[in-house]
């Protein structure tokens, strides 16, 4: 990868108490880059992105972004930066609209009579513009509940209200495809394939090592609490990938 | 392929209605009383005087229900809304009564102790963790017997003329001042529901607390906003019942609770959060108060007003959580659940059971003697 990492993690350390979760792992992500993190329950996958987005704090090591020191003490913090995540459980609330579920907790607002409301009518075109100008999807109608849409477009208004922050520049999204059918497994793949090519730095992660093949640019393989390894995915194989992640090859790593 | 279209299609039809289901459904079952009263009894029920009867009890639930739809579309419920009224009502005619106060620092005062009696209630359910359920009928009985305590049996009554006012005043050749006031309320949460912070995370917090923490809202702050303004407006009810009698006790407003849950309830918002309805929730409140008048009107004995509110909060629960169901997994046959072994299981328990009662009824009425009492 040509340049410099976006975001470089150096050395981090992660213990819970007496556990440690995470090892003495390096990560480097680049801007307009897939990078895949894979690897077995208990890995230290989340803890790694939890850190990665300030929802944990390191025990010990450093997150550079462009080169500098990144001090984050929550996630919002890491949002305020342009790191932010999609979730496996997508935080939607069921029962509002698109528009608001992507506004949700962040709405625009206007002043009318010297009262601060909420501005339905610029969410409502903001989000279809996003929508429909970043991920190019289009919805029968903007005014259903979310919960009539379909798993990939529900993935979509998720990932709308991360990208809708202009500063956006890492996106972390976590099992994106593990409740989807393979239509809409196509189509959300399609999307972070969209993301990318936009520059941004996508993190996945994916159970599904044929969709880790299909989208990402480098696999980035924990074990047990340890990096074991990353491989440049079209340099790389299934079985090579398999092999890290329980450990057959560790000579190899 | 042809398949999934038609499903399509069928969806866009639900999704449109969806929005104004709520306000239907009340408004069916309104025209259904006005039908039935017109051929009943039109001359009784259909007299301005009447209608204006029908208004008048109607503006006391509005501000309630207007309060109760945000409480319960962020999936909670307020069962002390009865002795908040009663207590607050109590404390305002006891500070003009007793100690003198001016009537129109009296009244904000007893409305803002409601709004405290709501932060109490939202402090419990919040920070104590106590179930809604649990915690607001817990504090229904502290509210009444503080009534109760400060209160005794007596009857405070004739109070200034700002209070009767509130209570039952008309505005000439207009609609009554409560209603006013009333349909005010309603304006103001149909508002604040749509176009506010507070209205937009009330939904979020009733349709997914967890996603609703996740994007930073502050989850049990809004839920005390709720339960605050719900004492604020169980308090201004009470103000109005107080004006609208010209007197006050510590029993007063013993039903509020359950109707003002069922006008919300009936008006489409759902039990299960998410869904709010403030036109339904209006709509609601003018069902009730239109079928407890035409009861009135009917001379069916008071008793009977229990028991069709009852009926008509379990038929309309039913019938929006069947319609979701319906929505969601394509059941479409009611009677197609009466074929499983489980619901052949449940059909021979009832039987059995209503069978032992009539068996029962029947030795019963075989040994039976005169029951011409002895002494």
């Amino acid at each position: 990868m040509a340049g410099k990492p976006l975001v470089q993690m150096k050395n981090i350390t992660k213990r819970f108490g007496g556990v440690t979760a995470l090892q003495d792992v390096n990560l480097e992500a680049y801007a307009g880059e897939v990078l895949a993190i894979v690897g077995d329950n208990g890995a230290g996958k989340s803890t790694l992105i939890k850190i990665l987005t300030g929802v944990y704090q390191a025990s010990e090591g450093e997150i550079f972004l462009d080169g500098k020191p990144l001090e984050m003490g929550s996630h919002s913090d890491a949002i305020d930066v342009g790191i932010d995540a999609v979730y496996q459980t997508l935080a939607l609330a069921d029962h509002l609209t698109p528009a608001n579920n992507m506004f949700l907790g962040n709405e625009l607002t206007k002043t009318v009579m010297g009262i601060k409301v909420l501005d339905n009518k610029r969410m409502k075109s903001e989000a279809t513009r996003v929508l429909d100008e970043r991920l190019g999807v289009r919805l029968r109608s903007m005014d259903v509940q979310t919960d009539s849409l379909s798993g990939g477009q529900r993935q979509a208004v998720a990932i709308a209200r991360a990208v809708y922050h202009e500063d956006l520049r890492l996106l972390v999204m976590d099992e994106p495809t593990a409740a989807l059918g393979p239509q809409e497994t196509a189509r959300t793949l399609k999307l972070i394939k969209a993301l990318r090519e936009q520059g941004l730095a996508v993190i996945l992660i994916s159970h599904s090592l044929d969709d880790v093949f299909e989208v990402s640019d480098r696999v980035h393989v924990q074990r047990r609490g340890r990096a074991v390894g990353v491989v440049k995915t079209a340099e790389s194989s299934v079985q090579e990938v398999l092999g890290l992640i329980v450990g057959a090859q560790d000579a190899a790593a | 392929m042809a398949a999934a279209t038609t499903n399509l299609q069928e969806r866009t039809i639900m999704d449109r209605l969806e929005p104004y289901l709520a306000f239907i459904g009340p408004m069916v079952m309104i025209f259904a009383i006005l039908l039935f009263m017109g051929i009943a009894e039109p001359a009784r029920y259909f007299r301005l005087s009447n209608l204006n009867l029908i208004l008048l009890d109607a503006a006391l639930y509005m501000p309630m229900a207007m309060a109760m739809t945000f409480v319960i579309t962020q999936r909670g419920i307020d069962l002390s809304i009865g002795s908040i009224a009663a207590l607050s009502g109590i404390l305002m005619a006891f500070l003009i009564k007793q100690y003198g106060f001016p009537a129109y620092i009296a009244i904000p005062l007893a409305i803002l102790m409601g709004a405290v009696m709501g932060l109490i209630n939202g402090l419990i359910i919040t920070r104590f963790k106590v179930p809604d359920l649990i915690g607001t009928l817990a504090m229904d009985l502290v509210y009444r017997g503080l009534a109760l305590v400060i209160a005794k049996g007596l009857v405070l009554a004739r109070f200034p003329d700002l209070l009767t006012d509130i209570g039952r005043g008309q505005i000439p050749g207009f609609i009554p001042v409560p209603v006013v006031i009333g349909l005010l309320t309603m304006a103001l949460g149909y508002w604040a529901l749509t176009q506010t912070h507070f209205g937009r995370y009330t939904i979020s917090i009733g349709s997914s607390p967890e996603s609703s923490e996740m994007t930073g809202i502050a989850v049990d702050r809004h839920k005390i906003y709720a339960y605050v303004l719900m004492g604020a407006c169980a308090a201004l009810a009470g103000v109005m019942l107080t004006g609208k009698l010209n007197a006050i006790q510590a029993t007063s407003a013993p039903y509020f609770n359950l109707h003002v849950i069922a006008a919300v309830v009936v008006g489409g918002t759902s039990l299960f959060g998410g869904r709010a309805s403030m036109l339904g929730s209006l709509a609601g409140v003018l069902l009730l108060s239109m079928m407890i008048n035409a009861l009135v009107t009917l001379r069916i004995e008071f008793f009977w007003q229990s028991v069709a509110s009852g009926v008509v909060i379990v038929s309309s629960v039913a019938l929006y959580t069947w319609m979701q169901k319906k929505d969601r997994d394509g059941a479409r046959s009611l009677l197609a659940g009466l074929r499983t072994t489980e619901a052949q299981k449940m059909i021979k328990f009832s039987a059995l059971l209503i069978g032992l009662l009539i068996l029962l009824l029947a030795v019963g009425a075989g040994l039976a003697t005169d029951p011409t009492p002895s002494g």
